[in-house]
């Protein structure tokens, strides 16, 4: 098992896929951070007086991240059937259950990788700006620790995501269309009809706002056509987690019955 | 099923174990096709078996049932009596190198063995080994994108080898290899198979394994055709001699203990003699003052039996009828080839 998930940890360095998305979770952090520090206080975002308003501008670049993390986890396994490595994989460890749960774990510390990636990027951009401006970067109490923890969490979960929806749909291609354009427009469309039919609520449980609720405490921006609705962190970490473990679950065990030839 | 050994070979030294591939009743359908059909045959510790068969016909869907990849329909394939998924040390017990095993086109030749290696517990330093050994250490530090297809044979060849397994299974191995690369294959895996390994590989082409191989196992349409030590199966060597009087010659060489008929199909003035000793057959020919006009060894005899194995019955070249051959361009071919027997 451990033997079996330093391979996995093996593929993913070993290729130069991983520097490339590093590089664009480090540029969304740095990007949005900079955004949002450097505009508080006006067009509608509140000053960063408080502790919430300090972690949302660290973590604003948060839903760029996840979704090349999304990727990662579908590019995981999906070039495994697309380059045939797969048979490699099961030759070296035929046991397959054991063999997803290597790559799961190898998964999950990618996207927690990408998560410190994350982190130090925004803090790098946020602190001095922040500082700058004349606030503090870490108000006192623990909001804006939980948040930078729960980003890192949220990544590895996004991660497995990815990693389940590339093992259901073997395409890879279809795979990246699929989940990154779920992820990104299907579930702002999806949102705006459940407002519409004032369903809010409901929409509280898709991925990206419980990423959302788990990693800031939302503000309402003013000025939108409706009120959305959140969860407490604590119910988005459960509901992001059940995503991942659904889906990455049902993606080992397809994978795990098939033939492969 | 087990084959007799020829006297000639040395028998596989004690130092390994010695696994059997054993294959017992395997099939394998897909819907109404059947890929693999009632499959059994067996490879032996220390010999090099040939598995042939025209493109198509269940090889590699067979292999990949041996290496659990393929879950069969009914029937068991065991290497030394157990599932591949059974083994306690799959990389050290079975090495295999499958056609359709990729190389991520964005990963080292090296780097690809470092992640096998990872996974099987193996230091990094085996790798370098084994690029050594099949000579591709320096190409091994680029992009395997770039590799041509005998580079990309040579690394799977490597990554087969990476546990120092006792079973070595190869599909096609031969593909996209020179010449000079497959001599260079035939006397490593013959030192392989001295040392006690068993040696599975297959090919769509009898030619280009009928010098490596010991044993043979050919399938067609899932279903195996013959097996058996490959100097059994080609039958004794004949050679032909053409002169002026064959009555008087074949009269001769029968004295001189040499069993000889009229060619066949019938030629006038040839004569097959059963031997490859052609200084014996000229000898007699001149005592008897007869004149040789042509002499040489035939050795087309497995290739023939091969083609009447296979030919006809391929199911990629659509429904083609058993009866077809009977148009007396080949007389003398052997009954239905899906028979299996030890004719």
């Amino acid at each position: 098992m451990i033997a079996a998930t330093r391979a996995e940890l093996r593929k993913f360095f070993t290729t130069r896929l991983w520097w490339g998305l590093a590089i664009g979770v480090a540029l969304s952090a740095v990007l949005l951070t900079a955004l949002f520090t450097g505009l508080a206080g006006n067009q509608g975002l509140p000053p960063l007086d408080s502790p919430n308003a300090v972690s949302q501008a660290y973590t604003s670049g948060l839903t760029f991240a996840y979704l090349i993390v999304l990727a990662l986890g579908i590019i995981s396994i999906g070039s495994e059937y697309r380059h045939q490595t797969i048979s490699s994989a099961y030759l070296t460890v035929p046991h397959r259950v054991r063999l997803f749960a290597a790559k799961l774990v190898a998964t999950a510390v990618m996207g927690a990788i990408y998560g410190v990636v994350y982190v130090i990027a925004a803090l790098a951009t946020g602190i001095p700006i922040i500082t700058l401006r004349g606030f503090d970067p870490f108000p006192a109490d623990d909001t804006v620790l939980r948040s930078l923890a729960m980003s890192v969490l949220a990544l590895a979960l996004w991660a497995l995501i990815g990693f389940g929806l590339g093992a259901l749909i073997k395409n890879q291609i279809a795979a990246l269309l699929i989940g990154v354009g779920v992820a990104w427009i299907g579930e702002q469309l999806i949102l705006l009809g459940l407002a519409a039919l004032d369903l809010g609520a409901v929409g509280a449980y898709l991925p990206g706002m419980a990423t959302v609720a788990l990693v800031q405490e939302p503000l309402q921006v003013e000025g939108m056509p409706f009120a959305f609705e959140y969860l407490q962190w604590w119910q988005g970490a459960l509901v992001l987690a059940a995503y991942a473990l659904v889906l990455a679950g049902l993606g080992a065990f397809r994978a795990s019955r098939e033939d492969v030839s | 099923m087990t084959a007799p050994r020829p006297l000639t070979e040395p028998p596989p030294s004690g130092t390994r174990r010695g696994l059997r591939i054993e294959v017992t009743n395997l099939s394998k359908h897909f819907g109404p096709v059947r890929a693999v059909d009632d499959l059994t045959f067996s490879v032996e510790p220390g010999r090099i078996t040939g598995f042939l068969g025209p493109n198509g016909a269940g090889k590699t869907t067979t292999l990949r049932m041996l290496l659990g990849l393929v879950r069969p329909t009914a029937g068991t394939a065991t290497i030394g009596g157990r599932r591949y998924a059974e083994l306690d040390d799959p990389v050290g017990t079975v090495g295999a190198a499958l056609e359709a095993t990729g190389f991520h086109p964005g990963r080292s030749g090296r780097d690809h063995l470092r992640v096998l290696a990872a996974g099987a517990g193996l230091p990094d330093r085996r790798v370098d080994e084994m690029l050594e050994l099949t000579g591709i250490p320096a190409a091994a530090n680029q992009r395997a994108g770039g590799y041509s297809m005998g580079m990309r044979q040579r690394l799977g060849l490597a990554a087969a080898l990476l546990g120092d397994p006792e079973v070595l299974i190869l599909d096609e191995p031969t593909n996209g290899l020179d010449p000079e690369g497959i001599r260079w294959l035939r006397s490593f895996l013959r030192h392989l198979a001295n040392e006690g390994r068993s040696i599975l590989i297959s090919s769509h082409l009898l030619a280009e394994v009928e010098a490596t191989v010991d044993d043979i196992v050919i399938i067609t349409n899932g279903r195996l055709v013959r097996q058996g030590a490959i100097a059994q199966l080609r039958g004794a060597q004949k050679s032909l001699v053409r002169t002026s009087d064959t009555d008087r010659l074949i009269g001769a060489l029968r004295i001189a203990d040499v069993d000889a008929e009229p060619a066949e199909p019938a030629e006038p003035g040839a004569v097959h003699a059963l031997t490859r000793d052609l200084r014996l057959i000229g000898d007699v020919a001149m005592r008897a003052g007869l004149p040789v006009w042509e002499l040489r060894i035939l050795e087309d005899s497995l290739e023939s039996l091969f083609f009447e194995a296979t030919e006809g019955t391929s199911r990629n070249l659509g429904t083609a009828d058993p009866a077809a051959g009977q148009d007396g361009t080949q007389a003398d071919r052997p009954t239905t080839a899906t028979e299996g027997g030890d004719r």
